[in-house]
């Protein structure tokens, strides 16, 4: 009797049915949280509300996106302007990331590693309206160190702006290759002191090679949180972010349309058109990277 | 003992709460209203001087101040309205805005309000909707003009500027002289609408003689491109000289701290800071109106409707809400709210004594003057793309770069093309 009662806990029906119990309060979170904002997003941006009264227009917020010449130019432009965004955050971070992580690991600074690893993980705990208020302070020609108005001239403020945030952000592609470089197995690195292999030469040829799956994980992930960027942008700029909408990212456009700001009047409708857009290019450019370039990053085999 | 203490704790805690819950539906007759604001800086104001003196007139109504940062009131609003959840009394915005909330059918009609006969015609119809029906009782108006330094004057030795071209004087004096910023006004993009509110429709109306101009615009008759909007945009870009360095990122309040602390001359600005530039460190400050193209031409000046209050359609306790707005529109609380909030002026019919020097010689600034509310404002704001947000963009770039007023004259009269019917060629 005993062992029967023991095997029927593992039959199958049962065991789906504990399977489906133990993930359902994950599922659900998932399917409340995320899945059906997303499928309200798309209803709602198939309306228009005239009045208070709603009607079902079809496609038609999605095609005022693109060709009314106003909204398709700022879209296009933020669109730009936010893949600029990407593309500092990604060129400056992950060679700094990599530079700290590999110096907190090495042995020149073996008795501070804790102290290092906090210091530099700070700034993310930090509220991004008082970063952006520092940082406005620091740069500011009339109480800071630089004459420049770094954040009023076209060329210069979205760079400023990238700076600020990778500032704030760092410690966290940094702990990703910290995790990777501490997780080398250590007979290996033994052996090649014993070989007499130099510091440099450890690094480059056996570190780095194994930790290289991280930086396809560093950019996806850069990817996705920089196109849903708004913050820094929103408390330093306002929702029609300047100089000339230069410093304007989806984010900011996404609130403008649906949120409005200053005398631009918000419109929910055509804001989650705004956002379903956003999101599909988003999952789109995610989907490719995945297909296309992860499948490829293997680690070396130990 | 866990065991036991748990269930025992957990019932404490029921009964206290139902407890609690009795205790606020059991005294029955007193009514809370919910009053949003976009202005927490006046929390203290309100809870401390005028609700207090409403209250004891009403005791059976208590008002609850429960304000949002301005620059995320109006998003907030909509959101609450949407949702069901926004306060009984609202803060009206003038305008576009408000006639939006409107049209969405947030805001209770206040046709019959007994109050309302306090204020003429003009002053309601900021808060009216486009048919003309009142929607809030007009509170408070605001003004800009000059803020000087009166010691700085009397070291340099200038005289108060009434013309165009002593104001350059003034300025290039004081700029030669190098001690100080000549004129606190920043440009950084983040805060464009300084250069709106407190620059061009601040100087401006004397040159497009203002409701003149502002009507004109409304009604098709003139455009943007027109001589008097060029001249005026040509006169705030000949300012650019006497701004701070680094103007380009100078915000607001870094301006508003410059002059407050002594190291500015002149702070083009609105009634609103009265209160900023004299509480920090107790500056003499006198107030100068705009400088006039021409000696002897007719004064202009910006006075806005800043601010109204009105019921949400779906508050519960309409007829409490109305014994407030009937109270806002008596002088008593015009009295009360201007003294306790100088530089925001009363808009009713009666005239209203002011105990602060520098809020009444901004209200003395009105004699003589035509009074012209802000030009992007109301009707003309709205659309797509916005006429203020546009100017406002091409502003900032004329401020800080080569741009030119004509081509920003030209910018904002095609925006204005795109969609306002009066204007489309």
């Amino acid at each position: 009797m005993e062992t029967r009662k023991n095997n029927s806990f593992h039959n199958t029906a049962a065991k789906y049915r504990y399977l489906l119990l133990f993930t359902l309060p994950a599922l659900l979170f998932y399917v409340v949280f995320a899945v059906y904002p997303l499928f309200a997003t798309f209803f709602i941006s198939v309306f228009q509300t005239e009045g208070g009264e709603r009607s079902f227009i079809g496609l038609d917020n999605y095609v005022y996106l693109f060709t009314d010449p106003t909204q398709s130019g700022q879209f296009w432009h933020a669109l730009l302007n936010n893949l600029e965004f990407f593309a500092i955050h990604l060129i400056v971070q992950i060679p700094v990331a990599l530079l700290m992580a590999a110096l907190i690991t090495s042995d020149a600074v073996r008795r501070l590693t804790g102290f290092y690893r906090t210091i530099l993980f700070i700034p993310a705990t930090l509220s991004v309206v008082i970063v952006g208020f520092i940082w406005r302070m620091i740069i500011s020609p009339l109480w800071g160190i630089v004459g420049f108005p770094l954040l009023g001239t076209e060329a210069t403020a979205l760079p400023t702006l990238s700076f600020m945030s990778i500032w704030e952000w760092i410690g966290i592609p940094m702990i990703f290759l910290y995790t990777a470089l501490i997780a080398i197995p250590k007979d290996i690195l033994e052996a090649a002191r014993v070989d007499g292999a130099s510091g440099m030469r450890t690094f480059w040829g056996i570190k780095f090679p194994l930790i290289t799956p991280q930086f396809g994980l560093i950019t996806i992930l850069t990817f996705i949180w920089t196109m849903n960027g708004f913050d820094i942008i929103y408390s330093l700029m306002g929702g029609a972010p300047g100089p000339n909408y230069s410093t304007d990212i989806l984010g900011t456009f996404f609130f403008r349309s649906f949120f409005g700001y200053n005398n631009i009047i918000g419109d929910a409708d055509f804001g989650a058109a705004v956002a379903t857009v956003i999101f599909l290019f988003i999952l789109i450019c995610t989907a490719g990277y995945f297909v296309v370039l992860q499948r490829r990053l293997r680690p070396h085999e130990l | 003992m866990k065991s036991r203490i748990a269930p025992l704790a957990l019932a404490l805690a029921t009964a206290m709460i139902a407890l609690a819950g009795c205790s606020g539906a059991g005294s029955g007759d007193q009514v809370t209203l919910q009053f949003e604001s976009w202005r927490p800086e006046d929390a203290a104001i309100w809870n401390s001087k005028i609700i207090p003196a409403f209250e004891k007139e009403h005791p059976d109504i208590k008002v609850q101040f429960s304000p949002t940062k301005a620059t995320e009131y109006d998003a907030a609003l909509k959101t609450r309205f949407q949702g069901g959840t926004a306060g009984d009394l609202i803060t009206c915005r003038s305008g576009a805005l408000n006639r939006e909330n409107i049209k969405a059918g947030y805001l209770e009609p206040l046709k019959g309000l007994a109050g309302l006969s306090n204020f003429d015609e003009l002053s309601q119809s900021f808060w009216a909707s486009s048919e003309g029906d009142p929607y809030c009782v007009p509170v408070a108006s605001v003004m800009a003009a000059f803020f000087y330094n009166k010691d700085i004057f009397k070291e340099l030795n200038l005289q108060v500027p009434t013309t165009q071209a002593e104001f350059m004087s003034v300025l290039q004096a004081i700029k030669s002289n190098g001690k100080y910023v000549p004129l606190a006004l920043g440009a950084t993009p983040g805060d464009a609408w300084v250069l709106a509110f407190m620059g061009l429709y601040n100087e401006g109306p004397n040159y497009w003689h203002g409701e003149d101009g502002r009507q004109g615009l409304i009604d098709g008759t003139k455009k943007f491109t027109d001589p008097e909007f060029v001249e005026a945009l040509d006169s705030l870009k000949s300012w650019t000289p006497y701004m701070p360095d680094g103007r380009a990122s100078v915000t607001y309040s870094d301006a508003t701290q410059l002059f407050a602390l002594g190291k500015a001359a002149i702070f083009p600005s609105g009634s609103w800071d009265i209160t900023a530039v004299t509480g920090t460190s107790g500056i003499d400050v006198g107030v100068f109106a705009p400088p006039l193209p021409q000696a002897g031409d007719q004064l202009y000046i910006q006075s806005h409707p800043d601010m109204g209050i009105g019921i949400n359609a779906a508050s519960k306790h309409k007829k409490q809400a109305q014994v407030f707005l009937d109270w806002v529109a008596t002088s008593e609380f015009q009295t009360l709210y201007a003294n306790a909030l100088p530089g925001f002026f009363g808009m009713g019919k009666d005239a209203v004594k002011l105990d602060n020097p520098l809020a009444q010689a901004w209200s003395d600034l009105k004699t003589g003057a035509q009074l012209t509310p802000r030009l992007g404002q109301d009707i003309l704001s709205g659309g797509n793309p916005d006429f203020e947000v546009t100017m406002e963009n091409s502003l900032q770039l004329m401020m800080t770069t080569d741009k030119t007023a004509a081509e920003v004259a030209d910018e904002t009269q095609k925006g204005l093309e795109a969609w306002y019917p009066p204007q489309m060629k």
